[in-house]
């Protein structure tokens, strides 16, 4: 290691950050370089000197944070969205919900099945609905065998995990519908399935429920073509601030130029002060020429800085 | 330098988490005060404002409360929290960079304090020079700091201040350890060419 390499692993190794090899090679040279040595202590002192800059909480300050925050929360201004417990037992989204929890649990290649699955407990919950439910002929299928326990006699008991398949039809206006196709878009074993859902959930964005599980798959579905689904879904909804925060996200993390063209657009439609941080932002780190060439576009046209942090 | 953040036991905080996914508040406020603390004096060194910390802190855990049903495990808590709470930052931070409003007076609960006095010895009988070559000092670092972009202030507040691994703010800016190495070199580097001949 040489005195140009040190320069860059001073900081590191002051704060220890280098791996256990690169700081014993730095200690090795430290050792023999009295320049470099030099260099370490004085960014001990510059850091020394930035401790003293730190300002402590003033009396008071965290207790009447934490007094204005459960005000907040107790008018009522943020609702919190958890599902609310019915008297009546589990409710049919909570139930549909543990099962897919406990699907995807099994590691199973069983996508379709988990969804055939769903139509099963559709069957069960959503008798005097809208939602038709038709019968699947076949025979139940084994999921998991769960345990085995011989007896004396010679038996064996088999405790099993079974699915049937069902087939269930309604409308899109209909809740239970609206679930499984929520449900079905987050099928992380079948893109296909994903695509489709998120295509028709896309035309019913005007429900918060479509729009979160909108969201979510903008965010987080490993297949392109279902982001951008969800986020065609989401157009009319760009102003919302939760869409924008998840827009800036995408923009920032998606590794698909075409995905975080489309969030250029989605944010740059309804202009406010946060969109210039995100491009400006952007522009320091995007690879992609055309993509930095929009936001440099989308910045000259807000009358912002081009200029990168 | 600082301590990392007071963390509750992992095993607690799964079960409080849970606990305000079904709607429970107490625990939204046990939850609360196992964070709160670090959040606040992030939030305070970094934008030099009670005001602005105070939204800054009521903003992050209200969108912690609202959107608490979505955060499914797949990174630690505090992972999710400081992702939020860095991006409110930044944000005033930006705005704060837009507007230079750098001034080296804050606004305290006590009224308007002047920062440089942080640097001023606490001695009546201090050393005039001394005193004098400190308040220099915290001059220059103020220079120091606006030369920065808001990202490597992040960055530097969050190790050299807050004590988090490189690692883990990379996590919560959305960028790698890589980056946040290079972000932390510039940091210093930056500072160095501002401070050179005071240290």
């Amino acid at each position: 290691m040489n005195c140009d390499d040190m320069q860059k692993s001073i900081p590191l190794y002051f704060y220890g950050e280098l791996p256990p090899e690169d700081e014993e090679r730095v200690e090795d040279h430290l050792d023999a370089c009295e320049p470099c040595r030099g260099e370490l202590e004085r960014l001990r002192t510059l850091t020394a000197a930035f401790d003293r800059r730190e300002m402590p909480l003033p009396d008071g300050m965290l207790e009447n944070c934490r007094e204005g925050l459960m005000d907040a929360i107790r008018a009522g201004t943020t609702p919190a969205a958890p599902p609310v417990a019915d008297p009546r037992g589990p409710s049919f989204g909570e139930r549909l919900s543990a099962l897919m929890t406990a699907l995807w649990g099994l590691r199973q290649p069983i996508g379709a099945v988990a969804l055939l699955a769903i139509g099963y407990f559709s069957a069960q919950f959503s008798r005097g609905l809208t939602t038709q439910v038709v019968p699947d002929s076949g025979e139940p299928m084994v999921a998991r065998v769960r345990s085995v326990q011989p007896d004396a006699s010679g038996r064996v008991q088999i405790s099993l995990e079974e699915v049937r398949n069902r087939v269930v039809s309604g409308r899109m206006d209909d809740g239970n519908i609206q679930r499984l196709l929520m449900a079905a878009a987050r099928d992380e074993s079948d893109p296909g399935v994903r695509v489709e859902s998120v295509d028709i959930l896309k035309d019913h964005a005007a429900s918060a429920e479509v729009r979160a599980a909108l969201l979510n798959s903008a965010a987080h579905d490993g297949n392109p073509g279902v982001r951008m689904k969800a986020l065609e879904g989401l157009k009319s909804f760009a102003a919302e601030g939760e869409v924008r925060e998840t827009l800036a996200q995408i923009l920032l993390k998606d590794d698909n130029p075409g995905v975080r063209i489309q969030a250029i657009d989605m944010l740059t439609a309804h202009r406010d002060a946060s969109v210039v941080g995100v491009l400006q932002n952007m522009v320091g780190k995007e690879d992609n020429t055309y993509v930095r060439w929009r936001c440099e576009k989308a910045l000259k046209e807000m009358n912002a800085s081009v200029g990168t942090f | 330098m600082a301590a990392g953040p007071r963390v509750a036991p992992r095993l607690d905080e799964s079960s409080l988490i849970r606990a305000v996914q079904s709607g429970d508040r107490d625990a939204f406020e046990q939850l609360v005060r196992a964070y709160d603390h670090s959040v606040l004096r992030l939030a305070v060194n970094l934008l030099r404002s009670q005001e602005d910390a105070q939204d800054v802190y009521q903003e992050a855990f209200l969108r912690v409360y609202r959107n608490i049903h979505s955060f499914r495990f797949d990174c630690s808590f505090h992972t999710w929290l400081y992702r939020i709470v860095t991006n409110i930052c930044l944000d005033h931070l930006r705005k704060k960079k837009v507007r230079k409003e750098e001034a080296t007076v804050v606004d305290t609960a006590e009224g308007p304090v002047d920062r440089m006095d942080a640097f001023e010895e606490n001695s009546a009988h201090a050393d005039p020079e001394r005193s004098m070559r400190n308040r220099q000092l915290g001059q220059r670092i103020e220079s120091a700091l606006a030369e920065l972009t808001p990202r490597e202030r992040m960055v530097f507040e969050l190790r050299h201040y807050q004590g988090l691994r490189l690692r883990a703010i990379g996590e919560m800016l959305g960028t790698s350890e890589e980056a946040a190495k290079n972000c932390l070199f510039r940091t210093t580097q930056k500072m160095r060419a501002v401070l050179g001949d005071f240290v």
